[in-house]
């Protein structure tokens, strides 16, 4: 641009104004600083509207629709479950490209790799917490999603396959959480997805099943290629899976349009695509402006919670040779491991799963009622319902609670101090676990004593209290388990390490005597923590220690 | 479009959202500032739970593979592996074997490859290969959990008196202000360490002041500064009354080497020392002159009176009388040599 003719028309202000002008336009794709000055006043835009202008120059923009029906902005109409999915998933590949700095996939590092990142990374913990939450919340979030897709209707004509790609999305997320549940090589991390890989396995024929069984796991038992193997699905594969059909999905989203409310339109209608001028909103500036600060609260939300609540587990290190008693599943698979308690693992985890999913993809197909109105759909909404509550139960059904149970005095110490995670007695931890002998037949605590730790050691009695409960429930519950005596004996076995010894002795039902004992330790550095509460910050008024 | 009844949730006004947006944003920083403050003791806080936890996994493994012959609280047993809760073994076992790495390292690569044992080692024992690597059946990492859970009694150990016994209380045990069923029990934290007799010890003899002792006198030889003897003083601790003979088979370190529930058979002898299932048959034919009784009997205070042939002398500790009574011995002898004793 020749600047020297423009200053001679114009003068030298009105020039270096243009030119910021211009940059600024350039900046923006299309929008100039009056048109910006307009926008952030409120004002409705002239005709020919100037700011569809960055939908067509700007890659993020043009995939992007340039107005919306006025119904469909409105938060409870999609809560915004689709956007907060994909920016998850944006979310979930930022931290975990942080976390891959830091990991190795091998068995021989994995888990060593976990501890240092937790305990010689700053923000490291953050990083790994923050992943582990932006997961569970995904699949929450997607599943959402989809039932509110479902109560709406919008997945009738012409959405079907919308709704179908939807499906294969969701299958992806579970199975892009599945995939990284391996990698820190824990005991949870470990069994779960033996158990599930071993569902594989079920697959008829059976030359069929074992295969895929065999590529997943690497060899017959998961090792450093299955580790490998999970690693690439999880970091690579998927994800580009996902990419794909999410573009997919979203190009249907954006052709067929936002589908409106029922009441908005007539009967077998679809007029999402024709919104007349007067119910316009426009993409620039009102729905950005709202889909941006709904993510920057989402994000303020995910980070306190990450901070303050949620904490991701870690289990100690994977050993083939050791089932921890109650394996679970992750929560969202919890319906799959119940109904495998009541089914073998063909039908249940093969065969039903498989009907499921076809049932959900088939959905459009099987819903004839071309009416997305609530009170003409009681039949589909009131199934849709029952499905959700026998989700729930089959879920209840996958928890310890549900048909497992293990000999009652392996359960009551289960209870209290499991095999892998916090329970009672690690959270109450090795300063609040006074040295003696409690026997659950005789006074616990003398009186003295229990009136002191009432005020100063809550935790201790309620832990007394709980132990001999639930040696009553059983001995109540159980007529194999008679006249129960409890003993729980907490020694120094050495400095900074107790042996909390649990010493069960009962009466089966013919009158024989039975015997349990087990010893747990446990140190005075060692913080366990659940993965939902308020986060253990004790240490913070731990005194320095002398090096 | 009807209005819903909530509309007036809505935020609507775009500097409202704006705002909102800011303070969010408010928010997050505050709460990342947080984290950031506390980084620091956090990482160091998580350094020592993973430390915790490893002693934790190491407690459990030795509390159900070592202890048979490292004893109960790793203050070994007579004869058969000696004490690692001990002041000699953290203060100067690595100078006396000339180990120019650290302690941890000495620890770690013992229990991973083990120690040979020379057939009339002082040590019933031979420490076996535990590490996976040499055939055992232990990961790295348990082999390093093991390791600190051996490390983490240096501060007792170092508190241990290396001759005279002191009589100090046990640490925490109570102290609660009778706890039912507690018993503060009065623990001697004398040095336990059973001679190495495999050199000479450089440290300075007048820090070790070990009396010269009943165990292997025929071995202490060149290494006069360097034995011991359990001090008598820690049976003077004990309960008072006999001890049953089940207890006194393991807790005298005869389990460490003779087998009670395997009998003495041509092919199965037992090592290191005999098997003694059925030695109610075979006692009585072993020293003409002498009943069942007498000879089981003798060859507990006198071991080296008769040797079953093919077994070494002087292994067999020789201060049985001393650490039990008479009244022990009898009834150890006689539940020994019990045909009808449970298996």
């Amino acid at each position: 641009m020749a600047v020297q003719p423009e200053v001679k028309n114009k003068t030298l202000l009105e020039t270096a104004l243009g030119l910021a002008d211009d940059t600024f336009t350039r900046i923006t794709a299309g929008i100039s600083a009056g048109e910006f000055r307009r926008m952030l006043r409120g004002e409705a835009p002239g005709k020919p509207n100037p700011r569809l202008k960055p939908h067509t120059e700007a890659f993020l923009l043009h995939i992007k629709p340039t107005y919306y029906h006025e119904s469909v902005t409105r938060f409870t109409h999609t809560f915004r479950l689709g956007l907060l999915s994909t920016y998850l998933f944006f979310v979930e590949t930022i931290t975990g490209l942080f976390l891959m700095i830091w990991y190795a996939p091998s068995p021989d590092r994995a888990y060593t790799d976990m501890t240092r990142l937790l305990s010689n990374v700053p923000f490291g913990q953050f990083m790994r917490d923050l992943h582990r939450l932006g997961a569970e919340m995904m699949i929450v979030v997607v599943v959402a999603h989809m039932v509110r897709t479902y109560l709406t209707g919008s997945y009738k004509p012409p959405r079907q396959f919308t709704w179908f790609t939807g499906v294969l999305l969701l299958v992806m997320t579970l199975f892009l959480s599945f995939s990284g549940y391996l990698l820190p090589w824990d005991q949870l991390a470990f069994w779960a997805v033996t158990i599930g890989t071993s569902m594989a396995d079920a697959v008829p024929p059976q030359i069929v099943g074992a295969t895929v069984n065999l590529l997943a796991r690497g060899a017959p038992d998961i090792s450093a290629n299955g580790l490998l193997r999970f690693y690439l699905l999880h970091v690579f594969f998927l994800p580009l899976l996902l990419i794909l059909f999410f573009f997919v999905h979203y190009y249907k989203v954006v052709h067929f349009g936002i589908s409106l409310p029922a009441q908005e339109e007539e009967v077998g209608q679809d007029t999402a695509s024709k919104v007349p001028a007067d119910r316009r909103v426009y993409y620039l500036p009102d729905v950005l402006l709202d889909e941006t600060m709904f993510l920057i609260g989402f994000t303020a939300l995910m980070i306190v919670l990450t901070v303050f609540f949620f904490q991701a587990p870690l289990e100690s290190i994977a050993n083939p040779q050791s089932t921890p008693l109650h394996t679970v599943a992750p929560w969202y698979f919890y319906w799959l491991q119940g109904l495998l308690k009541i089914a073998n693992k063909m039908v249940a985890g093969v065969i039903l799963p498989g009907v499921l999913l076809g049932l959900l993809a088939g959905i459009p197909y099987l819903d004839p009622n071309p009416s997305r109105r609530g009170k003409d759909r009681r039949v589909a909404i009131i199934s849709g319902i029952i499905a959700g509550v026998v989700m729930i139960i089959w879920s209840w059904m996958g928890t310890p609670y549900y048909a497992v149970r293990a000999a009652p005095a392996t359960e009551i110490v289960q209870e209290l101090i499991p095999e892998e995670g916090a329970g009672l007695v690690r959270e109450l931890g090795y300063a609040r676990l006074p040295n003696g002998i409690y026997d659950t037949t005789k006074e616990m605590l003398p009186e003295a004593t229990l009136a002191d730790y009432e005020k100063t050691n809550p935790g201790f009695v309620e832990l007394l209290h709980e132990f001999k409960s639930l040696t009553a429930e059983f001995d109540k519950e159980d007529k194999d388990f008679n006249e129960p005596q409890s003993i729980l004996t907490i020694s120094q076995e050495q400095p900074h390490l107790k042996r909390i010894q649990w010493t069960i002795t009962w009466k089966d039902a013919k009158g024989k005597d039975g015997k349990f004992t087990r010893s747990f330790f446990i140190h005075e550095d060692s913080m366990y923590w659940e993965q939902y509460g308020l986060r253990d910050f004790s240490y913070l008024s731990k005194p320095e220690k002398a090096k | 479009m009807r209005k819903p009844w909530y509309f007036w949730l809505y935020v609507r006004s775009p500097i409202t959202k704006i705002l909102l947006g800011m303070l969010a944003v408010l928010i997050s920083f505050a709460a990342l500032a947080a984290q950031g403050m506390f980084e620091n003791k956090r990482m160091e806080a998580q350094t020592d739970n993973w430390h915790g936890r490893s002693v934790e996994k190491g407690a459990e493994i030795f509390s159900s593979n070592c202890y048979t012959c490292h004893g109960v609280d790793g203050k070994g047993l007579p004869g058969v592996a000696p004490a690692l809760h001990s002041r000699y073994f953290f203060t100067q076992r690595m100078k006396d074997v000339g180990w120019a790495g650290s302690l941890h390292d000495y620890i770690a690569l013992t229990v991973a490859a083990g120690r040979p044992s020379k057939s009339k080692s002082q040590w019933s024992q031979v420490m076996p290969t535990w590490s996976s690597k040499y055939g055992g059946p232990m990961r790295d990492d348990q082999v390093e959990q093991v390791t600190q859970f051996v490390l983490n009694w240096q501060e007792d150990a170092l508190t241990q008196d290396w001759g005279t016994p002191a009589i100090t209380s046990t640490t925490g045990v109570s102290g609660t202000g009778g706890v039912t069923g507690t018993t503060v029990t009065p623990m001697v934290n004398l040095d336990p360490f059973q001679p190495f007799h495999d050199g000479p010890s450089k440290a300075p003899t007048n820090t070790i002041t070990y009396t010269v002792g009943t165990l292997g006198a025929a071995a202490v030889g060149t290494t006069a500064a360097l034995s011991a003897t359990l001090p008598q003083s820690a049976e003077a601790a004990a309960p008072a009354g006999p001890r049953p003979p089940q207890e006194l088979y393991t807790a005298m370190a005869c389990s460490g080497c003779h087998k009670i529930d395997q009998d003495q058979t041509p092919d199965n002898q037992g090592q290191p020392g005999p098997n003694q299932g059925n030695l109610h048959e075979t006692a009585a034919t072993r020293v003409s002159g002498e009943d069942a009784e007498t000879y089981v009997y003798n060859s507990i205070v006198n071991p080296s009176a008769f040797v079953v042939p093919g077994y070494p002398d002087g292994i067999m500790p020789k201060d049985f009388k001393t650490k039990m009574s008479e009244e022990e011995i009898r009834s150890l002898v006689k539940w020994i040599l019990d045909p009808n004793r449970p298996k």
